[in-house]
């Protein structure tokens, strides 16, 4: 809980309510930085924080989404938080969880590539070996205690294949067709693998259009999520990110909803 | 550890064709302590009637008293024996009296209807939820075992020879398994005309 | 004392604060399926169901815990999945050092000793893993090694390890160990008989067990080699 930074025993009242005491670290409402007897800080729990990403594999390539709220515990903060990147033609990479999290590993990642396109040898990060890298980074973060608060898709072209992987935060990790993060692992996942399981040739178009209809209705019934978001998609050809996209939402019938006072 | 857990029991309930079977585990013990290896868990209600009590000794002794005494005041008020159906109403009743301040067994009924000697089989939990199945029950401390067996073991329409050594085979690899159960078994097969009392006698260690 | 000293204070700070439940971090998690080895005479079998779980969620349907570390040697784990891949990375580097330097693979008892020091390795942070490790000895005989987390082991002829292994294990007690059989010959299995039996107690378990299901994938280990198979079980 709220331990002060520095144990004393007088420790003063806050300066204002809510707010940070004289010499302390200012604390999230409703969490707690904990730092430890060494002065270190690390992710005990995440802070502004981003919701679901989808992802389906199709006929010829991987379609992602994900919203770009950035929430603050139950406060709608950021509204512009872009959180699926392109890693380069052949891969991308989404993320739900801690945003700052992801903009540290967002970071190396892209000087890795950078560094990695300066030998210019024609090779270059595939998703597999991103997935695997990945699943190291947060495996090796987890063992030391100090996780980084996130999951990852990874997403892209492999060996003439479309590949889609998982990684969270304790190192576990999988590939399969159909993946969605958080909320949308109970409101998106179901719709997913049902529409890919009756057409196991999806089209493009129709994977764009499965997953914007999912966005809706994560928008809808995810109290955490925004109207706004990006769409990614792999084929041989290279990929793209889409957005951002503004789902048009219909609040008609809202007012018949009662009983929840 | 639970208190359903303390003393240690299995008992398993089956349907065959025409007939039903119940069979309990013998362990009294306290822990892992063994105490005594002649325990009777299964109380004959009726004719045609059985319940197996698993759980806290001492309420298995209390719930079967008091269930036989009720039963008493039952039949003597209608003059007629109880359907296993209303029985086990009876048990769920005496169980949910105590929602708040259970007593710590989990029942398991088997019997044959008085009227159309219908075979009947059902389990509750300790407050009283009742699990009807035309299949088979089990409870005790190695009910994950006991459902392993089960699972594999029953079919439909078992004659009664097949049914006790189902039922039998089903017991003892389970609570072979279990520390906690076990030092011989009990085997009633219940059928129109007759029940029989067989005890197995099984590894004791 | 001194923490006493200042409770009253914190308190004060953090009573009126309506806390959302608290999410404290936990390294480990289960994510189901169950394995199970069985040893012939000449061959052995050893299975794994498909799903991965968290919780009451599936991840995926089709991640068999069953890993073929040599010709003749198939281990399965299950139990944190994270730590799963990682023993199953950690193991595999090993294999090779070892190849590389002894220009041979390693014998099914040695993986099994291997693993058994991999594990202890992190006896004070350990693996969550269950391992059951099957392959054909020196002698040409089948044979199953099952583990703790912690790493200790011993040989078998049959084992079940993870969520449905109390489940499974007493019917194999029964069926292949003949156990509170009176008179019953202890017959050698048959590899058919084997596979035969595998299908059936994975059946029976997911008909109880949520953690256990999707599909069974079933690896028959002779000396020619390893044959693979996956026999579907049910979704729900």
């Amino acid at each position: 809980m709220a331990t002060p930074a520095f144990p004393t025993s007088f420790v003063p009242g806050p300066l204002w309510g809510n707010g940070p005491t004289p010499g302390q670290v200012y604390n999230f409402p409703g969490a707690a930085t904990a730092p430890d007897q060494w002065g270190t800080q690390r992710t005990l729990n995440p802070s502004v924080t981003t919701t679901s990403v989808l992802a389906v594999k199709y006929k010829d390539g991987v379609v992602m989404a994900a919203d770009m709220l950035g929430s603050y515990g139950s406060l709608a903060r950021y509204r512009n938080c872009p959180r699926l990147q392109k890693i380069n033609d052949k891969t991308i990479l989404g993320c739900s969880g801690d945003y700052a999290d992801f903009q540290f590993l967002s970071n190396i990642i892209n000087q890795r590539v950078v560094e990695e396109e300066c030998l210019n040898d024609g090779f270059s990060y595939t998703p597999p070996g991103l997935h695997s890298w990945l699943t190291r980074v947060m495996y090796n973060r987890r063992s030391q205690f100090n996780p980084l608060w996130n999951t990852y898709l990874v997403g892209g072209i492999h060996q003439e294949k479309p590949f889609l992987g998982y990684v969270d935060k304790i190192g576990i990790a999988y590939e399969a067709d159909t993946i969605a993060t958080g909320f949308g692992a109970y409101l998106a996942l179901p719709i997913l693998r049902d529409a890919v399981e009756k057409n196991k040739k999806m089209e493009e178009k129709q994977a764009v259009e499965l997953i914007d209809r999912c966005m809706k209705l994560l928008f809808y019934r995810d109290a955490r999520s925004l109207n706004k978001y990006q769409v990614a998609v792999v084929t041989k050809k290279g990929s793209e990110i889409r957005g951002p996209i503004v789902s048009e939402a219909n609040w008609e019938i809202a007012h018949m909803v009662k009983g929840y006072e | 550890m639970s208190i359903l857990a303390y003393n240690g029991a299995a008992i398993i309930a089956m349907k065959g064709k025409d007939c039903v079977a119940i069979a309990a585990d013998r362990r009294f013990g306290v822990q892992a302590q063994t105490v005594s290896m002649d325990f009777d868990k299964v109380f004959e209600m009726g004719p045609h009637l059985f319940v197996g009590l698993p759980g806290l000794a001492t309420d298995v002794q209390t719930i079967s008293q008091r269930l036989k005494f009720r039963l008493n005041l039952y039949e003597l008020r209608e003059n007629r024996r109880i359907k296993p159906q209303t029985f086990m109403s009876m048990v769920s009743n005496l169980l949910y009296e105590r929602r708040f301040g259970p007593y710590f067994v989990e029942p398991v009924i088997a019997g044959l209807d008085s009227k159309t000697n219908q075979p009947y089989i059902a389990s509750m939990d300790l407050i009283g939820c009742p699990m009807i199945t035309d299949d088979f029950v089990v409870s005790g401390t190695c009910s994950e075992q006991m459902y392993g067996m089960c699972e594999s073991l029953w079919e439909p329409d078992l004659s009664p020879d097949d049914l006790f050594e189902t039922i039998s085979q089903a017991l003892m690899n389970a609570f072979d398994r279990d520390a906690l159960s076990g030092w011989g078994g009990v085997v009633y097969i219940i059928e129109k005309d007759k029940v029989t009392k067989k005890l197995l006698k099984t590894r004791m260690d | 004392m001194e923490a006493m000293a200042m409770m009253p204070y914190q308190q004060e700070q953090t009573n009126h604060i309506e806390r959302p439940i608290q999410h404290r971090f936990s390294p480990y998690d289960f994510n189901g399926g169950t394995v199970l080895a069985i040893a012939g005479e000449d061959f052995a079998v050893i299975a794994s169901d498909t799903r991965l779980m968290t919780g009451f969620s599936i991840l995926a349907r089709d991640v068999p815990k069953t890993t073929q570390y040599t010709t003749n040697t198939v281990v399965g784990s299950c139990g944190f999945h994270g730590d799963v891949l990682t023993l199953t990375k950690v193991i595999q580097t090993r294999l090779k050092m070892f190849t590389y330097l002894h220009q041979k693979e390693m014998d099914t008892s040695s993986v099994a000793a291997m693993l058994s020091t991999v594990l202890y390795y992190r006896r004070f942070f350990p693996y969550y893993v269950y391992n059951i490790v099957a392959g054909i000895d020196t002698e040409g005989k089948g044979c199953v090694y099952s583990f703790d987390p912690v790493g200790s082991y011993e040989r078998e002829t049959y084992r079940a390890g993870g969520s449905a292994s109390s489940m499974l294990q007493p019917l194999l007690d029964n069926q292949i160990g003949m156990k509170n059989q009176e008179g019953a010959k202890q017959v050698p299995l048959a590899k058919a008989k084997a596979v035969a039996l595998v299908k059936d107690v994975f059946t029976s378990a997911a008909e109880r067990d949520i953690h256990t299901g999707d599909a069974v994938c079933i690896h028959v280990i002779t000396k020619q080699g390893t044959t693979k198979e996956t026999y579907p079980l049910r979704r729900d």
